[in-house]
């Protein structure tokens, strides 16, 4: 009995040798060893040997056909020597399209198909060796980016101080002037007690009211946002007393009496002299005021910016205060990195696609994404936002804006500082 | 791109006094109640009671065929004349018209397949009351009555129907005007809304008058009547008695509402009504809008018949603006029945290319073709197949259909080609509405040709539509429509290639600045008004679509056009889905009994948008519509342009893994699908069937439209709410089986069922005695699939027995009916032998050669045997290995290994 099954056994495995069993990769032939049956991968099932690629299921793993579309969800191992080996779905053997590149998936299937690996390597030969090349100069840049990025940042920091140094100044400045103020202020008060208050009937208490202050001070009492404007909001917060002939404030008279400070009944000389000078100091510490808040802005913008974070090596610093445009068909796409994304139609009409909100790449990535959000609103919608993939070349720019879904934008922006190293390995390792 | 499009819709909604978008539901103002409508409230205002129209005996003519009768108007006395036609296949028809109109009133062509043949009818009494006509069968009898005048069905002792009884019947007859046409003196007083009707700002001058008709339909013993659709409302129809008739008016209808009778997209006038004993069908065939009032009853028995006190009864009653009475009485009087005497009037379902009942993937809009490509990536990426990508209008040139957009589409014939390598296929929209642009040559064609529509003063009419201003090709001119045929050629549709196909939408028509979003009805289609056709202008649009993708292909290949509007007869044409649906369950829940009742009166290819159009699903609600949709008959995916992007890998691998599952089962029933739509182009039998057409006796069965059958044998009952735990599912058949076809679980029939869900579940049961055919071997698209094995599940009924059918041919050509190149096998197992054996007598089609053989067959309730062997002719006796689960009781043949297209016989010893 086991001599001529072994015989049997010897001529089946010889002939199996000689005819490779299909679609298996090399580390799963120790799965194919040539015995009398076949155990399912998985080891769900013991199967005759001659049943392993008969184009019949018989593993729930598929296992046992590696090389047909018999199993749901099988795969079928690609050689493609001279290029990548892959697996492709077996649902896609003798489907009639060519899938691997040394066309061993349309073995029966009546299609020609070509064996183009060895084209196909050289191409991605020549493509990661550009890649590379443009990766170790992207990556070069990069590094002159991230020294300019340091000196920038040095730059800005010593801005920052000189800047607050300005400020500390102003703000003694301030306090003698504000001091100054008040006693010209209380000199006019004196004076004009003297000369017209019992002249002063109680009948208008408001007026008289108004009139006793100086203008100025009113009109600071009344500028609650300290932006040198008064808006009817404003005075209607602090004065609802005040109504006009129409008993409504509206926005111009607000803003004109606020311009106009005071319409002072003229009185004697000597009252007329401290209330000039009382003027004049009004407007010295305006100055000063308005000196203070603006470098007081600076830095708060300053501080701000400082705060964006720019990369662990702040390398993506030097695209604060840069625009990147680009021209997709009828439409003009401007990236202002941290800023901004606009889109301008070719009848001139500007429309936000989002404002600076956060980096948004995967945890491992996190540089790799940037998102702008609550740009206009959409018609019957959300607000626009823009994700903005960064993808390493050596120039920066704007490379192109689509739009998959309606209001939601998407952006490529190239840059040497998205090159990172790590992309060398993965170019390698592609080269086969 | 979005702001543009956005200034374009805010722009319209100024422009225009219909609002586009800003609403979240129907603006109802937008559309007439019967109240608003001057025929409607006219004819409604006229209650049930004596007719006023009595039959001259003496002018009965009786030909062969014919008989012909005038009614007498006693109160104007205008005249009549009455048509009775019996027809082959238990059909009657009735027309009435006036006898001398002072013009020709219209007759809708075209929806008729033939010239009805008829067949011989006799007298059989007659006396001074009226006259008794032999309608065929031994006791089939129509009774004339003279005063009041009324017909009877009579079958046996038995009323099955009575027409007029309720003497609604009303004709306004043409008329001229009274200032202009002094001799007129017995003309009735004119009525508001005769002469000019102004909705909204719309002044509809009525320059012919009043026209409009009416009759009543009286069916005793019947609660359950069906059909007219299209409607989004219960399967059953309602009792309209105090709220608005059924609505047929084909309108593009902003938002919908759910259980509702206002007119949507299409309309086909006919109406099944249904009882334990009889299924019978009332095809009234007129075009113009049409208003159908349903009342349901008891009413008491008397005279003719054999019953006595009480027994329910529903009236119908038909109102309809122009055109004459012409209807169709299909007296069944099986369901089966009904349907063949329908399809015998206006065809069956066109058969489609099998990949068309495949998946298809759209939305409003893939971008440009880069998109295309991406799109068609990711399903190859994510293993799940699709046949179709749809593009929507922003792929066109500034909304000029025929052309590409330059910038998004510079090379449509390389993003085909590119699909065709994958073995895919495309469908781009052509519209009816066209640019008025002199520089576009498929208006400047229309126009020079004089083919578009003309107001009344006789000018081209114009409207607005998507491409701004727009003309509208008069479609019911066979001329115009053999020009646009012609423009699908591949020379004349630039970029186009044999894997584009074509969708037709905005075809009621939809005219944005149109009183109720439609055409003015004095526009002029040459001599009859828009009034007269209206409700025909969708199916003249999809007809031409798919006569122009045939002649494409030298009349070698089968079209597939998809449109929204739709009448009597568009089943011939391919594709119908239900219009601009939402993202809720509810109208999820929608999908089916819309589906049902299209499949009721022949448009078999039904489907909804999965995902639904407007508004964002929710993740769960994607999947159950997957999950429904896959199991319906028209399988499409669509997203609103202003939603998020909706492909199905972008909610996750699990849900993406749900999607895949769903989709995965289409595919493997397409074989069946195939069957089931075979049989529906031979028989004109529905694909999507309610339970009641199965189980005609099964009161049960009358009422249930969340669950149905898919022929005969698979019962689907979709997940249609959140947060589902489990479903009750009615299995009908009193000493039946059903087995759920995923765990082979068998169950009783005439049973409630239920089954817990979970978010992989679609309830889904194959009938004890039936045989269904899959492919299990789930490739990119359905064309990868063609030569792959079958898997024969064959479902033992309790006396061990069962049948089924195989149907294979190329796919796509009209060889299968040209050259009878098709393989047909009827499949039986009894007595422990399963065979297949050629269904249509042998010689009768020339072999057709196939690769495909049968890899497994799957025995549902089976006992373990012995051995089992095969036979196959040419092929002797070999033995089939085999397996079986005692517990579940499923047997499995391995590997029978024979070819599908011949005979084979299996036995289990």
């Amino acid at each position: 009995m086991h001599c001529p099954i072994l015989i049997a056994v010897v001529i089946w495995s010889s002939c199996v040798d000689s005819q490779k069993i299909r679609g298996i990769s090399l580390s799963y032939k120790r799965f194919y060893r040539e015995r009398k049956s076949f155990l399912c991968i998985d080891g769900s099932k013991l199967i005759p040997f001659d049943q392993v690629n008969d184009d019949y299921c018989d593993c729930a793993d598929g296992s046992d056909e590696p090389g047909t579309a018999a199993c749901p969800d099988g795969r079928f191992y690609c050689t493609n020597l001279g290029y990548r080996p892959h697996y492709i779905p077996s649902s896609r053997v003798n489907d009639a399209i060519c899938d691997c590149c040394d066309a061993s998936d349309e073995y029966n299937s009546h299609t020609a198909c070509q064996n183009t690996c060895r084209n196909l390597g050289q191409r991605e030969r020549a493509e990661v060796k550009s890649q590379m090349r443009a990766l170790d100069q992207g990556l070069r840049l990069k590094q002159q980016l991230i020294e300019e990025g340091v000196l920038t940042w040095r730059d800005k920091q010593a801005q920052l101080r000189d800047l607050q140094r300005v400020l500390d100044d102003l703000q003694t400045q301030l306090d003698d002037l504000r001091k100054e103020d008040a006693r010209r202020k209380k000199e006019v008060d004196a004076l004009r007690e003297l000369e017209i208050g019992a002249l002063e009937t109680e009948e208008n208490s408001h007026r008289s009211h108004i009139m006793n202050e100086s203008p100025v001070s009113i009109f600071y009492e009344l500028d609650s946002n300290r932006d040198g404007r008064l808006s009817a909001k404003e005075v209607r917060a602090k004065l609802t007393d005040i109504q006009d002939g129409e008993r409504v404030l509206s926005e111009d008279e607000a803003v004109i009496r606020g311009r106009v400070p005071g319409r002072l009944v003229k009185g004697e000389p000597v009252l007329k002299a401290a209330v000039s000078a009382a003027e004049k100091a009004a407007a010295e510490l305006k100055k000063v005021e308005d000196a203070y808040e603006t470098v007081y802005m600076e830095i708060r913008d300053l501080r701000e910016k400082l705060a964006t974070d720019y990369g662990p090596e702040r390398e993506f610093l030097f695209l604060y205060n840069q625009c990147f445009q680009l021209k997709v068909h009828e439409y003009f796409y401007e990236l202002c990195p941290f800023n901004q994304v606009t889109q301008t139609s070719a009848s001139g009409a500007e429309v936000s696609l989002g404002k600076w909100g956060s980096w948004a790449g995967s945890p491992q990535h996190r540089y790799s994404q940037m998102k702008y959000e609550n740009g206009e609103p959409c018609w019957q919608g959300p607000t626009r936002n823009t994700v903005v993939t960064l993808t390493c070349g050596t120039e920066t720019a704007l490379r192109s804006v689509k739009e998959p879904g309606k209001c939601q934008y998407v952006a490529e922006f190239q840059t040497p500082v998205a090159c990172r190293p790590a992309l060398r390995q993965q170019g390698v390792h592609s080269e086969l | 791109m979005a702001s543009f499009i956005e200034r374009m819709y805010l722009q319209l909604t100024l422009v225009l006094s219909i609002s586009l978008g800003i609403i979240q539901a129907v603006d109802r103002s937008n559309f007439k109640t019967c109240e608003q409508s001057a025929f409607c409230s006219r004819q409604r205002a006229l209650r049930p009671g004596q007719s006023s129209y009595r039959a001259l005996l003496d002018t009965l003519e009786l030909s062969d065929s014919r008989l012909t009768l005038q009614l007498l108007n006693n109160n104007n006395k205008v005249r009549l004349l009455l048509e009775l036609y019996r027809l082959q296949g238990n059909i009657t028809r009735v027309k009435i018209n006036e006898l001398k109109p002072i013009k020709p009133r219209y007759e809708v062509p075209d929806v008729l397949i033939t010239d009805p043949p008829t067949e011989p009818m006799s007298v059989v009494a007659q006396d001074e009351r009226g006259v008794v006509l032999s309608l065929g069968g031994v006791d089939r009898r129509l009774y004339v009555n003279a005063q009041p005048f009324r017909l009877d069905i009579m079958e046996g002792p038995k009323l099955v129907l009575s027409i007029n009884s309720r003497g609604l019947l009303a004709f306004e007859q043409l008329r001229m005007r009274k200032d202009t046409d002094i001799l007129e003196q017995e003309m009735e007083v004119d009525q508001p809304g005769m002469w000019e009707e102004t909705f909204k700002s719309h002044v509809d001058s009525k320059p012919n008058g009043p026209s409009s008709i009416s009759l009543d339909f009286s069916l005793p013993g019947v609660e359950h009547v069906y059909g007219i659709p299209e409607h989004a409302d219960s399967l059953r129809l309602k009792n309209t008695d105090g709220g608005d008739p059924y609505r047929l008016y084909n309108l593009d209808v902003f938002q919908y509402e759910l259980f509702n009778p206002m007119a949507l997209y299409g309309a086909v006038p006919v109406l099944l009504s249904h009882n334990t004993h009889r299924t019978t069908g009332l095809f009234w065939l007129n075009a113009a809008e049409t208003w159908v009032d349903i009342s349901s009853g008891q009413v008491g028995l008397c005279g003719r018949t054999d019953g006595s006190g009480e027994v329910p009864q529903t009236d119908v009653r038909w109102i309809s603006e122009s055109g004459i009475i012409d209807v169709f009485i299909m007296l069944g009087p099986r369901p089966a029945d009904v349907f063949s005497q329908y399809a015998s009037l206006t065809g069956t379902q066109a058969f489609p290319p099998l990949s068309s009942l495949a998946y298809h993937q759209s939305r409003w809009n893939y971008n440009d073709q880069e998109d295309v490509a991406a799109v068609d990536r990711g399903f190859d990426e994510h293993d799940i197949p699709y046949d179709f990508i749809w593009l929507d209008i922003e792929h066109t040139d500034g909304k000029r259909y025929f052309t590409w957009d330059k910038n998004n589409f510079p090379q449509p014939k390389d993003m085909l080609q590119g699909l065709m390598d994958k073995r895919r296929k495309m469908v781009t929209i052509v519209d009816p509405h066209i640019k008025v642009d002199s520089s576009y040559k498929i208006h400047s064609e229309i126009r020079s040709r004089g083919y578009y529509v003309k107001n009344k003063d006789g000018g081209d009419y114009e409207g607005w539509c998507w491409p701004g201003n727009a003309g509208y090709p008069d479609f019911t001119n066979p001329e115009m429509r053999t020009w646009w045929a012609s423009m699908f050629a591949y020379d004349q549709y630039e970029g186009s290639m044999e894997n584009l196909y074509t969708w037709n939408d905005m075809n009621e028509p939809s005219v944005f600045n149109g009183p109720e979003v439609t055409m003015l009805k004095d526009a002029l289609h040459g001599p009859w008004e828009h009034r007269d056709v209206h409700n025909l202008y969708g199916l003249y649009v999809q007809m031409a679509t798919a006569e122009g993708q045939i002649r494409r292909s030298g009349g070698l290949e089968r079209p597939f056009v998809l449109s929204r509007s739709f009448f009597a007869g568009s089943q011939r044409y391919g594709a119908v889905w239900t219009g601009d649906n939402s993202a809720e369950w509810g109208h999820l829940k929608m999908s089916i009994p819309m589906c049902l009742s299209l499949g009721l009166v022949g448009i078999s290819f039904c489907g909804a948008d999965v995902g639904g159009f407007f508004k964002t699903p929710g993740t769960e609600l994607l999947v159950r519509w997957y999950q429904a949709g896959a199991y319906q008959p028209f399988f499409r995916a669509h997203a609103h342009l202003d939603t998020p992007r909706r492909e199905p890998w972008l909610f996750g691998p699990d849900n993406t893994a749900l999607i895949r599952e769903a989709v995965r089962q289409r595919y493997a029933l397409l074989p069946y699908w195939y069957l089931q739509f075979y049989q529906a182009h031979r028989t004109g039998q529905p694909v999507m069937r309610p339970l009641w057409v199965e189980y005609p006796e099964d009161v049960t069965t009358f009422t249930i439209d969340d669950g149905y059958l898919i022929g005969r044998d698979l019962l689907v009952h979709p997940v249609t709410d959140e947060g589902s735990r489990g479903v009750t599912v009615y299995l009908p058949g009193n000493g039946e089986v059903w087995y759920d076809v995923h765990t082979f679980q068998r169950h009783d029939g005439a049973l409630h069922l239920h089954i817990p869900v979970t978010m992989s579940t679609i309830p889904v049961f194959q009938r004890g005695g039936s045989i269904i055919c899959r492919k299990n071997r789930i490739r990119r698209s359905s064309s990868c699939m063609e030569n792959d094995p079958f898997t024969l599940y064959v479902a033992l009924d309790p006396q061990g027995n069962a049948e089924g059918e195989l149907y294979v041919d190329d796919g796509h050509t009209f060889k299968h009916e040209t050259d009878r190149q098709f393989i047909h096998r009827r499949l039986r197992f009894t007595s422990n032998t399963l065979s297949s054996r050629s269904a249509p007598p042998p010689g009768n089609t020339i072999p057709f050669p196939t690769a495909s053989w049968v890899e497994k067959v799957v025995i549902l309730g089976a006992q373990e045997p012995k051995a089992v062997t095969l036979t196959s002719s040419g092929g002797g006796e070999s033995s089939v290995e085999f397996e079986f689960d005692p517990v579940t009781l499923v047997l499995t043949l391995r590997k029978p290994d024979v070819n599908a297209g011949v005979d084979w016989t299996l036995q289990l010893q």
